[in-house]
């Protein structure tokens, strides 16, 4: 088990791409952190720099204030699951998760080899295919074969990097509450690398979310939904999309900002729809579309010629063409600077 | 644009059935998404469409016109693949001038349709661009205009969204439905996002290891799913399933768990047996965390916040079960708690066979759920 400590971190690629602008990180031991933003953030870049397959151009990476950046991969002791799970398809299921302990110096004997395979078997519910071929497997349970693989070694650091994208939805699911029940278990240091925001909400102890390799904003789910540092993390994090309009819109002259302009956003959860000429209605809009999920609509409108969501229940569906009242919850609205996009008080 | 059918089509690989005796008929103008999970045949039934997989039996028609053994050339269908494939050495106006160019079109007539389609997509401003200096959405929406351009009868799009950031995933969602509203184009839509087969099209058809499960409004799929496989395959989380008996002693229908008991009353007779097993459906957010003593005893055991909502983990007489809550009223992890089920989204599935027996929220059926059989 270790603290990860990133230090002035740089990554500079030979086209002179800077993949990781001077990140500052601490990922504490046992903890659960995910590497949150959209493709070419530097997220990836940044896992690879932690397990040694790249070189950071500048900067210190420490595990346990242990200096590694100069270590080769194999003397860091972190384990890996990738997307495409790397597994022996010749292999049985025991073969497969055994190996990272066939191969170690000096090799456990064969009892002790048995007994954390079944150990490892148990947590990952793969008890009963342990003799199964590996290629006769599901994509799911290859997965968890995968994991299984990186688990048996005890390494200090464990790095995933998109492990889900590839499964379907329902284990996905199902794959989240497991992975955040399996690391409680073993307690390890966990970096979980995606840009998928429900993942990373949903499973980790603290969110770092990267764009265009800077940290954007580093803090717990709760922060991130709720006091987004940015305009950036206010759009990226949330299902549905936070709405943003010109702050005079919604707050007459209090949005004029002193001379600064400044954007208003909302969540489509904190607005409620009513009639059109209601009194306590804060705007109105047009219903464009509406996009049913089952739980719950996605309705979007036209507002003042901006494009605007609400989050509908499916028993006060309203039809497209609608004209609605919009009721702002004000204790939830946020104010962002258009300058430097970061979150004002209002 | 037209329909097109597919009638009892069957597909096999060697010994290995894709499709199996696979009827589906989507009308003209109409968004059918085809939903299913990885390895369920879903390329397989587009690739059959257009023409570049033969069927051992059953036939394919476009309109009324049998177009089975039709090369696929000739089908006048167009597919967009996940991969775009769109030509990097080319600029925008040439990629989509491409498909008219194999078919010989007139220069002037090749100007005003890619001039039209550019429009109709926001990519006009983009033509002299090759596609390596666009953005994702960009180069979605060109390799979109390739397939639409020759204004094919049918268009048909292999998980289009699937290679986009999340953020832009959900943009593009939008901007397909709002252009097949606007175009009404006749749209198959392969997916194994459940979102978007619920968000965007008229129609989902639910594929299960090559065998179609349910063709519908995704309303109905999502409340009147006919067996568990449907059920599991709509719906984030997806619906939860609890092992359960049926009671049927004194005239009363009544599903059993040793924590639970739901009164059923229904006209619904078959495959309800006194003693027999059978499965309690219900969704994430029909499971209510209550106070008091009503209710069935349970354990959180993780809890997921997603911002907005929460997912609580619970332990239900030894099997997970989850939750949707707002985020205040969330439990802590290891928390005891009482929870109930909204009876009026309630199902209840044969043991066996996975088939739907009664729902509720439908005609067929009303629940009531009661306090712990043992109290």
């Amino acid at each position: 088990m270790a603290e990860i400590h990133l230090q002035h971190l740089t990554k500079q690629f030979p086209g002179g791409l800077i993949a990781v602008n001077d990140l500052d990180l601490v990922i504490p031991d046992g903890s659960f952190v995910a590497l949150l933003g959209p493709s070419g953030c530097g997220k990836t870049t940044t896992m690879n720099m932690i397990s040694g397959l790249e070189k950071p151009t500048s900067g210190e990476i420490y595990f346990d204030e242990q200096p590694i950046t100069r270590l080769p991969p194999g003397a860091r002791t972190v384990g890996f699951v990738f997307q495409n799970y790397a597994i022996f398809t010749h292999m049985s299921v025991t073969e497969n998760i055994s190996f990272g302990l066939r191969v170690s110096k000096p090799r456990p004997s064969e009892s002790e080899i048995e007994r954390r395979v079944g150990e490892i078997a148990d947590i990952l519910g793969l008890r009963g295919m342990l003799d199964r071929n590996a290629s006769r497997l599901s994509v799911n349970d290859m997965q968890k074969v995968a994991l299984g693989r990186s688990m048996i070694v005890n390494p200090a650091i464990f790095l995933l990097d998109e492990p889900f994208s590839n499964l379907d939805a329902a284990f996905r699911a199902y794959m989240r509450a497991e992975l955040k029940r399996i690391q409680h278990e073993v307690g390890q240091t966990m970096v979980y690398v995606t840009h998928d925001q429900v993942e990373a909400m949903s499973m980790a102890d603290h969110i770092a979310v990267m764009d265009a390799g800077r940290l954007q904003q580093y803090g717990t789910p709760d922060e991130l939904y709720n006091a987004p540092a940015n305009r950036f993390v206010a759009g990226f994090v949330g299902s549905t999309q936070m709405n943003f309009l010109p702050a005079t819109l919604v707050l007459g002259e209090h949005g004029a900002g002193n001379g600064r302009s400044l954007t208003l956003g909302i969540r489509p959860e904190n607005v409620q729809l009513a009639a059109p000429d209601a009194a306590e209605a804060t705007l109105a809009g047009k219903v464009n579309l509406i996009e049913p999920l089952g739980a719950k609509d996605v309705i979007h409108l036209d507002v003042a010629g901006h494009g605007f969501r609400v989050v509908g229940t499916p028993g006060k569906r309203p039809r497209v063409g609608d004209n609605v009242g919009l009721v702002f919850d004000s204790a939830r609205q946020l104010l962002f600077d258009d300058e430097t996009t970061l979150a004002v008080d209002g | 644009m037209a329909s097109v059918r597919l009638e009892n089509v069957t597909v096999r690989f060697g010994s290995v059935t894709a499709l199996d005796d696979v009827s589906l008929a989507v009308e003209d103008g109409e968004f059918v998404a085809v939903l299913g999970p990885p390895g369920a045949g879903k390329t397989t039934l587009l690739r059959t469409i257009v023409g570049l997989e033969k069927p051992v039996s059953g036939s394919v028609f476009a309109d009324d016109e049998n177009i089975t053994d039709v090369y696929p050339g000739d089908r006048d269908i167009a597919i967009m693949f996940q991969n775009l494939a769109l030509y990097p050495d080319r600029n925008v106006y040439d990629n989509l001038a491409f498909p008219l160019k194999q078919a010989k079109t007139p220069k002037a007539e090749i100007k005003r349709r890619v001039t039209d389609t550019a429009t109709v997509l926001h990519i006009d401003h983009l033509l002299k661009r090759k596609p390596g200096k666009l953005s994702g959405g960009e180069r979605q929406r060109v390799a979109l205009g390739r397939a639409m351009v020759r204004d094919p009868r049918v268009l048909l799009l292999d998980e289009p969204l699937s290679a986009l950031d999340a953020l832009l995933r959900l943009e593009m969602r939008v901007e397909l439905k709002r252009l097949q509203r606007d175009l009404h184009r006749t749209l198959v839509y392969v997916t194994h996002d459940q979102v978007e087969a619920m968000s965007m099209p008229d129609r989902v058809a639910v594929l299960g290891s090559g065998v179609i499960q349910q063709v519908d409004t995704p309303e109905t799929v999502y409340h009147r799913p006919v067996n568990q496989f449907t059920a599991r395959v709509v719906g984030s989380p997806p619906m939860n399933f609890i092992p359960c008996t049926f009671d049927t002693s004194n005239g009363v229908v009544r599903v059993l768990h040793p924590e639970f008991s739901v009164r059923v009353q229904t006209t619904v007779a078959a495959g309800i047996v006194d003693g027999a097993s059978c499965v309690l459906g219900v969704r994430p957010e029909d499971v209510q965390i209550v106070s008091g003593s009503a209710g069935a005893a349970a354990n959180v055991f993780v809890t997921e916040p997603l911002g907005g909502e929460t997912v609580v983990d619970l332990h239900l007489g030894g099997q997970v079960v989850k939750a949707l809550t707002p985020p205040a009223q969330a439990p802590q992890p290891g928390a005891g708690v009482r929870v109930s089920f909204d009876p009026r989204r309630l199902h209840v599935f044969d043991a066996a066979s996975g088939a739907a027996l009664v729902s509720a929220g439908g005609a067929d059926g009303v629940f009531e759920v009661e306090r712990p059989s043992n109290s």
